[in-house]
């Protein structure tokens, strides 16, 4: 969900449909903060909608664990930048049900809806921190829907190769401290597809505390989809894997479907 | 034996050099030298207690060493630049290396989850700081009715903050808390700083002790230089004596480094120990001054001297070895270290009594020991006149003597039954450290300082959405914060509470476990999503089978934690949480199995050490009579001293446990002396009253000094600034003074009492 300023944001939208389009092997003079931009589209915003079964699993230093599985629906909207995500919530059978709903605005603070069905209760949720955790995950809001481009610097550390593709390293530092738990990230962004193959996060005080990788990547509707994630934290030894199944591109989701109504009435045929 | 004095005798350089060679080499050892000021070491890592915190530490994410910095500002922290200086106080310290950044807990680092009408807001604490009064008042009021917060974040009046700093293991408390200090006192504010939390006590203690020691070592070696000139007017006595001290520290202290053996707080104790025991030198210029004027010579003096204080050294010495190494067969590492090391520093001085000491006395100019002589007798002879007198007064009163001496030990007995075993780490500061001042701060406003966590552990997973289980912690929390001792508890069950209630448009009603398992699976969902992970991992496990109730301790104490332990004990036999068990753990527990296990453990090896002494000297003098009558000192010594600690209610802790063992070095090193040196005159002259006389007033009186030296020597310790070295100073003025007073007023006694059944035809003799 990446939040791109208009002015900024759109002349870097239409110069990325221009690159994407003409030239699908990138040249090898991009800019770091557009290699950021392109990972973030293809990360992000692929496709114009999406739906996808997601498997969560949480697991402590003792390798205890807690399992997450839902189903994660999500649509482009014509306006730059703006997103719609609804997050249906199958597994465990205790919270069955609860969904959970993100209107991504470019501009402003996202709306996030929330329900629960033990108590047929939906409660609108303000929360403007993007570090805290994603449903308890060691993913943050901002690593599941990304984070604006312009909030960094960054700088090309090094051209690379990781598992035999060559990838750029790049290093992205906060223009605002006080925004972040960390002091600066690296990732490692695939030079041929743009995919987000590792990212670093470095604490404040620059010791690595969060390792991304990509570790299954694969073409789902010829678009480059990293279908198995972990987020590593090695600080504290948690680790979050996730699995994204039966992924599908461009089915033509209404917009209506992301509605008030939805969180407690969604139609079954979206959740299977 | 006689060989070797013979050989030292006759040469004296060589053995000299010989020693100040070995010596160099031990003392070369000294700077590789690891130090372990950590008394949780004191219980190896595989004893139960620290396993199951450990592993407690790993379900719930915990930390073992948590320093809590509290902040306290006159006009309370809710005006916009006090909340913007604690925020930048959060921000300094998670930069601090050896912090544990991520763990932090402070004002500035949770979410607060409020309702606004139909929405739910969770953001950071601190996020929008309130620009007006009005809005600050709302912000204050808000936070002060959250009971997530308060007392354990916010103080009930509004005026501190407690950040509870988690380091890591190899971090060293008091360093972090001193950058802490320096980095929060920039903040040019009108706050005051309380850094308190075990880890900053025990590193705190752990540096100073060795500062002390530093100090107060050397400091007490200058006092007994100076007290052992005033009373033998001779440099080479004085020379000798810190020669042999030093000589056996250093040997001993350079092996136990040189065996990459860790110095424990106990072992740090040990040149003081080593000094106390090293006064063999003392018995033997005692004697030597008496001999030369009836012997003349020099050389002839020497060994004739030493053929009469040769036997009691050897024995004391041994004795004395016998009782520390018998400290080292128990279970408790550390103390086995100090056992064996004061042992073999004991060895160390007999060693030198028969090499060393000759051999110095040896260089002894005749003219020296000609004119000390006289000096010695013409001074000493009122102090001996004196003993004499106390002798034979003991004599003549010997049933009085020991009638009172019964009825002391019968009080002290009485004494003993009162004795306290506790240990509470924070009492080893004085009243007025920073230290302590900062416990008694942040206990006073805030949560507490000691963390207690009672763990429920249930059979099966997702117990802990439990309405009943839940209700039922609910109900154990508000038993513990009936207690004064406890400040403040959180629980899972807190969580789900206010989770219930903020949904609900924070109507109070609200406020409780809801009626249903799915319902709390959903709340704690949405918690995942709206607070720290952390905070939840902190008092639930991954399959919520497990949770902690962290209780905040208003005390370090180690018997009042054992109360609120069986109290809690009794409540759950009575009010059982379905199906799930509740153990404790946390530092404030270990310190209570510490207390338990060290301190008992101590006391036990000091009793198995006290009953082998007794062993070996009914074996030197070949007579469980004389065996007993020697025992005699000893056991008066402790049980006086013990008997007085109970009746003045002074708990019986970890320094005064180390010191009680001294008494084994020196009660008995007295009476073997007195014992001795009588059966050897009795010998000689036949008889009785005489030869006590004699020796009360003779040996008694290297008694006498021996103990006064030390006891003023140990006197420096009183103005030592950590309470344990004061109760070192204490105890060693109470055991040198009744030990000597056991020695030579109470054995002629109980010998003159019963010299029919202790003195047949023949007494057996003691001999090398």
């Amino acid at each position: 969900m990446l939040e791109v300023k208009p002015e900024k944001g759109i002349l870097l939208f239409s110069l990325l449909a221009v690159v994407l389009t003409v030239s699908p092997a990138p040249a090898q003079s991009v800019s770091a903060e557009e290699a950021v931009a392109k990972a973030q589209q293809a990360q992000f915003y692929a496709g114009n909608d999406m739906k996808a079964k997601v498997r969560m699993r949480l697991l402590s230093k003792e390798g205890q664990q807690r399992i997450r599985e839902l189903v994660m629906l999500r649509k482009n909207l014509p306006q730059a930048g703006e997103q719609r995500f609804f997050i249906y919530f199958s597994n465990p059978a205790d919270v069955r049900d609860m969904t959970f709903m993100v209107w991504k605005h470019p501009q402003r603070d996202d709306e996030r809806w929330l329900f629960l069905p033990a108590l047929h209760m939906v409660r609108r949720i303000a929360a403007d921190d993007k570090r805290s955790s994603f449903v308890g995950s060691d993913f943050s809001y901002e690593d599941v829907s990304g984070r604006e481009v312009e909030e960094d610097t960054h700088t090309l550390v090094r051209e690379d190769t990781l598992s035999g593709r060559p990838v750029w390293v790049i290093r992205s530092a906060p223009k605002d401290e006080r925004s972040v738990d960390f002091s600066y990230k690296l990732a490692w962004i695939d030079k041929e597809n743009f995919v987000l193959r590792r990212e670093e996060f470095y604490d404040k005080r620059n010791e690595l505390f969060k390792v991304f990788t990509a570790d299954e990547v694969k073409q789902v509707q010829a678009l480059w989809t990293a279908v198995r994630r972990t987020m590593e934290n090695v600080q504290n030894g948690h680790r979050t894997e996730v699995v994204f199944l039966e992924i599908q591109y461009n089915l033509g989701l209404e917009d209506s479907l992301f509605s008030e109504r939805s969180l407690s009435n969604l139609p079954a045929r979206w959740i299977r | 034996m006689n060989k070797l004095i013979g050989f030292s005798v006759d040469h004296p350089r060589l053995v000299i050099t010989l020693t100040i060679g070995i010596t160099l080499l031990f003392a070369a050892q000294l700077p590789k030298i690891k130090t372990d000021t950590d008394p949780k070491n004191m219980l190896p890592i595989t004893s139960p207690v620290r396993q199951y915190n450990d592993q407690v530490e790993s379900w719930f994410a915990l930390h073992a060493d948590v320093i809590v910095l509290g902040i306290w500002n006159e006009e309370g922290i809710f005006n916009s630049q006090a909340l913007r200086r604690i925020e930048a106080a959060s921000e300094a310290i998670v930069k601090i290396p050896g912090v544990i950044a991520r763990d932090v807990i402070g004002l500035a680092t949770v979410e607060d989850v409020t309702s606004e009408g139909e929405i739910l807001s969770t953001r950071p604490l601190l996020a929008d700081i309130p620009a007006t009064t009005e809005q600050m008042a709302a912000f204050r009021q808000r936070l002060l009715a959250n009971p997530l917060l308060v007392p354990r974040l916010v103080s009930a009046d509004g005026k501190m903050t407690a950040l509870y700093i988690p380091i890591e293991k190899a971090a060293n408390g008091k360093q972090i808390a001193e950058q802490i200090e320096r980095l929060v006192g920039e903040g040019k504010g009108s706050e005051k700083f309380y850094l308190a939390g075990d880890p900053v006590a025990r590193d705190t203690f752990g540096a100073e002790m060795f500062r002390q020691m530093a100090l107060f070592s050397p400091l007490a070696g200058v006092v007994m230089v100076v007290l052992l000139f005033v009373m033998f007017r001779s440099w080479s006595l004085v020379f000798t004596n810190m020669a042999v001290a030093m000589v056996s520290i250093l040997w001993s202290m350079g092996l136990f480094v040189a065996l990459g053996i860790p110095i424990h707080i106990m072992a740090s104790m040990s040149p003081v120990f080593l000094m106390a025991i090293s006064t063999d030198t003392v018995h033997i210029f005692n004697e030597l001054y008496f001999r030369f004027p009836e012997v003349g010579r020099k050389k002839e003096a020497i060994l004739a001297t030493m053929g009469a204080v040769g036997a009691p050294i050897v024995y004391s010495d041994l004795t004395t070895t016998a009782g520390f190494a018998s400290l080292g067969i128990g279970p408790i590492i550390p103390v086995r270290i100090f056992g064996f090391l004061v042992a073999f520093g004991t060895l160390v001085i007999l060693l030198m009594s028969f090499t060393l000491v000759p051999a110095l006395m040896t260089l002894i100019r005749e003219e020296g020991l000609r004119n000390h002589a006289p000096k010695e007798r013409q001074e000493a002879s009122r102090a001996t006149e004196w003993l004499g007198k106390v002798g034979q007064l003991s004599l003549r009163r010997s049933k009085t003597v020991v009638l009172l001496s019964t009825v002391l030990v019968v009080l002290s007995v009485a004494g003993i039954a009162r004795i306290r075993i506790n240990n509470n780490m924070i009492r080893w500061f004085k009243e007025h450290s920073a230290v302590r001042t900062a416990d008694r701060a942040l206990n006073e406003s805030m949560g507490g300082t000691a963390p207690l966590y009672l763990v429920a552990t249930a059979t099966q997973q997702d117990a802990m959405k439990d309405p009943a289980v839940l209700r039922g912690l609910e109900d154990l929390q508000q038993f513990l914060e009936g207690k004064p001792l406890v400040g403040k508890t959180l629980s899972v069950a807190d969580y789900v509470k206010r989770i219930n209630r903020v949904l609900h448009k924070d109507d109070p009603r609200y406020d409780t476990i809801p009626e249903s398992n799915t319902v709390i699976a959903q709340y704690l969902l949405l918690l995942n999503m709206g607070v720290q992970p952390r905070d939840l991992d902190n008092v639930v496990d991954y399959p919520y089978q497990k949770a902690n109730v962290i209780t905040q301790l208003r005390s370090w104490d180690a018997v009042e934690a054992r109360t609120l332990v069986q109290d809690v004990q009794r409540y759950l036999a009575a009010h059982p949480v379905p199906g799930v068990e509740v153990r404790p753990a946390g530092i404030a527990y270990f310190n209570m199995v510490w207390n338990d296990e060290v301190l008992v453990g101590m006391l036990e090896g000091f009793i198995a050490s006290s009953i082998l002494v007794l062993f070996l000297l009914a074996l030197a003098y070949r007579s469980w009579k004389w065996g007993l009558v020697s025992f005699v000192p000893l056991l008066f010594t402790v049980v006086v001293m013990y008997g007085f600690v109970g009746l003045v209610g002074k708990d019986f802790d970890m320094p005064i446990s180390v010191l009680s063992t001294l008494s084994l070095g020196l009660a008995v090193d007295f009476a073997i002396h007195f014992v001795s040196r009588f059966q050897q005159r009795y010998r000689e002259t036949r008889d009785l009253s005489g030869a006590l006389r004699w020796t009360a007033a003779r040996p008694g009186k290297g008694i006498l000094r021996n103990a006064l030296l030390f006891a003023s020597g140990f006197a420096v310790m009183i103005f030592a600034q950590l309470t344990p070295y004061i109760t070192v100073g204490v105890f060693m003025i109470a055991i040198m003074l009744l030990s000597a007073v056991a020695s030579i007023v109470l054995l002629p006694a109980v010998i003159a009492l019963a010299p029919g059944w202790l003195l047949p035809k023949e007494v057996s003799s003691v001999g090398s």
